[in-house]
């Protein structure tokens, strides 16, 4: 799950795509956790890492998503080919 | 909540309620952006008066000693208070109150006053405190993200703007994209050790160097492996380290200045000690700091690297904010062999490390000031050519900004050039002879491009027709600028007890 997210971030062009591939990277950090977790019984430590992870993914997203769209209002596009206007690598 | 504790966290406290009331005053207050001509410059004083007020209580901490406020152990290790924290806490503090000091000038000037600019820097701050406090992976993260989430919307704070939303993107996705690598990194160690504190990670490493030959410790030694190299990715990210850095320097131009300046040097000094809590509390046993098998060999490579690449193409920029912010990305490369240096004598590196990024705050947001200083409205200090013979018609706004140049360059008696001495010295003191002088060679060649604003202050005439550059005139930039270069010039010429207060704070 954590590698169908990272490719999706490397490969797809569509920003809104890609925030959800972050998404989906942070959930396979979650279920990574809990299942750890039975491996290391003696605390909780494992679960409740994922409910910080949870909060944190909502807030990020909330972020994401209104930095998304101020880039579209501007630009009106959603491809993160057409952000190259900060380009000039030599 | 014992009034021991109250003392020992003053300085977050400060910056936490002194943040929350300025937002409350921003929000009731009655001064329309549109219509009155400064309306939050009364929130960018306050900011920049609560945040010095945070760097002051660190050094009250500080004088007090932690070790006699015992009661302040019962938050680690959330959130540890030691000298390794209350040194970049005044670290912190003073970059974030810079920044707040460069907006209220900037902002107006440019048509961008809004106030939760300064809500916005001072949680970003907290979140940074609490980074450098942070000797436990789970508040490390959320720390991480507390700082992040703020910068992101400060990158972006010029909304109209295709530049600065572009940067923000850029900045906000692979940003993200690093946090989700660094808490997978986390999520595995948690699994091969049990344990989310640095502390219970270091000892369990310990234990399974004792038993090496065991199947299950050597599967277990491998999701362990796994699990740092995501989170020295992740680290490598955010202290923008080559090959990690594609996205600092889109970052930095896009950004408002004052923010790109509080990005250079708050957010880049609590990753490194991040950086430095990591591997010094959790990865510091003799098998994970070995040269064959351990984080010395990839640091040291990322070291050369980010010197070398970042140095060179910073000379080819033709925009002064982007050849700034390629020269923060050398400086990483610089503070990296500090970071290596620690493998022998763990005081002196990290000693070095924290002296230099003391040194590296005031210089480089010096630098950014001066160049909000340089421009004003519609008449922006962009390009080199903005600059031409600025000297002449502005001798002042052209004097500081060579002050901080030479600062960043190393030329004594300024205070960059000591940080550079200790990082060579540190250096040296560990044999890492390839690094010294990789270290000396790219220091010659970022010579070249500081060099060239001075060239183009002092001795270039503006071509004819071409728009020039007109400094704004701004008290809040003024007192940056000046608190900057005093202590730049105060730490050049009395560089002692500085330095030996960033030896006291290295973490043991």
């Amino acid at each position: 799950m954590f590698a169908i997210g990272a490719v999706g971030f490397l490969l797809r062009r569509n920003l809104l795509v890609l925030l959800m591939s972050i998404e989906l990277m942070l959930n396979a950090v979650n279920l990574t956790l809990v299942a750890f977790n039975r491996v290391h019984p003696h605390n909780h430590a494992g679960q409740i890492f994922a409910f910080f992870i949870i909060v944190v993914a909502a807030a990020e997203a909330a972020i994401g998503l209104a930095i998304v769209l101020s880039f579209f209002r501007v630009r009106k596009t959603v491809r993160s080919d057409d952000a190259d206007l900060l380009r000039n690598w030599p | 909540m014992s009034f021991e504790l109250m003392l020992a966290l003053s300085p977050v406290l400060i910056v936490v309620l002194g943040g929350a009331a300025l937002m409350l005053v921003e929000a009731m207050s009655t001064k329309k952006p549109d219509v009155d001509e400064s309306a939050s410059s009364e929130i960018a004083l306050g900011t920049a008066m609560t945040l010095l007020a945070g760097a002051v209580a660190a050094l009250g901490v500080w004088f007090y000693g932690p070790e006699n406020l015992p009661s302040a152990a019962a938050l680690a290790p959330y959130f540890v208070l030691d000298r390794f924290t209350l040194f970049f806490t005044f670290v912190l503090c003073f970059g974030g109150a810079l920044a707040a000091l460069l907006a209220g000038g900037y902002l107006p000037e440019h048509r961008l006053d809004r106030g939760e600019f300064y809500p916005l820097l001072t949680f970003s701050v907290v979140g940074a405190i609490a980074l450098a406090a942070a000797a436990d992976l789970l508040s490390l993260f959320v720390a991480l993200e507390t700082m992040s989430l703020g910068v992101y919307c400060l990158t972006g704070f010029r909304r109209g703007s295709t530049r600065s939303t572009e940067a923000a993107v850029k900045y906000f996705l692979l940003g993200s994209f690093a946090a989700a690598l660094t808490v997978y990194g986390v999520a595995l160690i948690y699994g091969a050790t049990g344990h989310t504190d640095l502390a219970g990670i270091k000892s369990v490493i310990r234990a399974f160097s004792a038993n090496a030959g065991d199947p299950a410790v050597s599967s277990r030694l491998a999701v362990l492996i796994v699990g740092m190299v995501l989170v020295i990715a992740g680290l490598g990210f955010k202290i923008s380290a080559v090959p990690f850095h594609m996205w600092t320097p889109d970052a930095y131009e896009g950004a408002p200045t004052p923010a790109t300046s509080f990005m250079a040097v708050s957010v880049k000094a609590a990753a490194f000690a991040m950086l430095l809590r990591v591997l010094i509390g959790g990865f510091s046993d003799p098998a994970s700091m070995s040269w064959s098998a351990g984080w010395p060999p990839v640091l040291a490579a990322f070291a050369v690297l980010t010197m070398t690449v970042a140095n060179v193409v910073a000379g080819r920029q033709e925009s002064v904010k982007r050849m700034l912010a390629y020269s923060s990305i050398a400086h990483a490369g610089y503070l990296l062999v500090g970071v290596v240096a620690t493998v022998r004598s763990s005081a002196d590196g990290q000693g070095s490390v924290l002296f230099y990024l003391l040194t590296y705050t005031f210089s480089t947001a010096g630098a950014f000031g001066a160049l909000v200083l340089c421009g004003s409205r519609g008449k922006e200090a962009v390009t080199f050519e903005d600059l031409a013979g600025i000297g002449k018609r502005h001798p002042a706004a052209a004097a500081v900004f060579s002050l901080f140049l030479l600062s960043l360059a190393g030329v004594p008696p300024t205070a960059g050039f000591f940080g550079k001495l200790y990082v060579v010295k540190a250096a040296l003191g560990s044999e890492l002879y390839v690094l010294t002088i990789v270290l000396l060679l790219n220091s010659v060649i970022a010579a070249y491009y500081y060099l060239r604003v001075l060239v183009y202050m002092y001795m270039k005439e503006p071509m004819a027709g071409a728009p020039i550059a007109v400094p704004m005139k701004s008290g809040y930039v003024a007192a940056a600028l000046v608190l900057a270069a005093m202590a730049i010039i105060g730490i050049g010429l009395l560089p002692g007890s500085s330095l030996e207060m960033a030896i006291k704070a290295a973490l043991s």
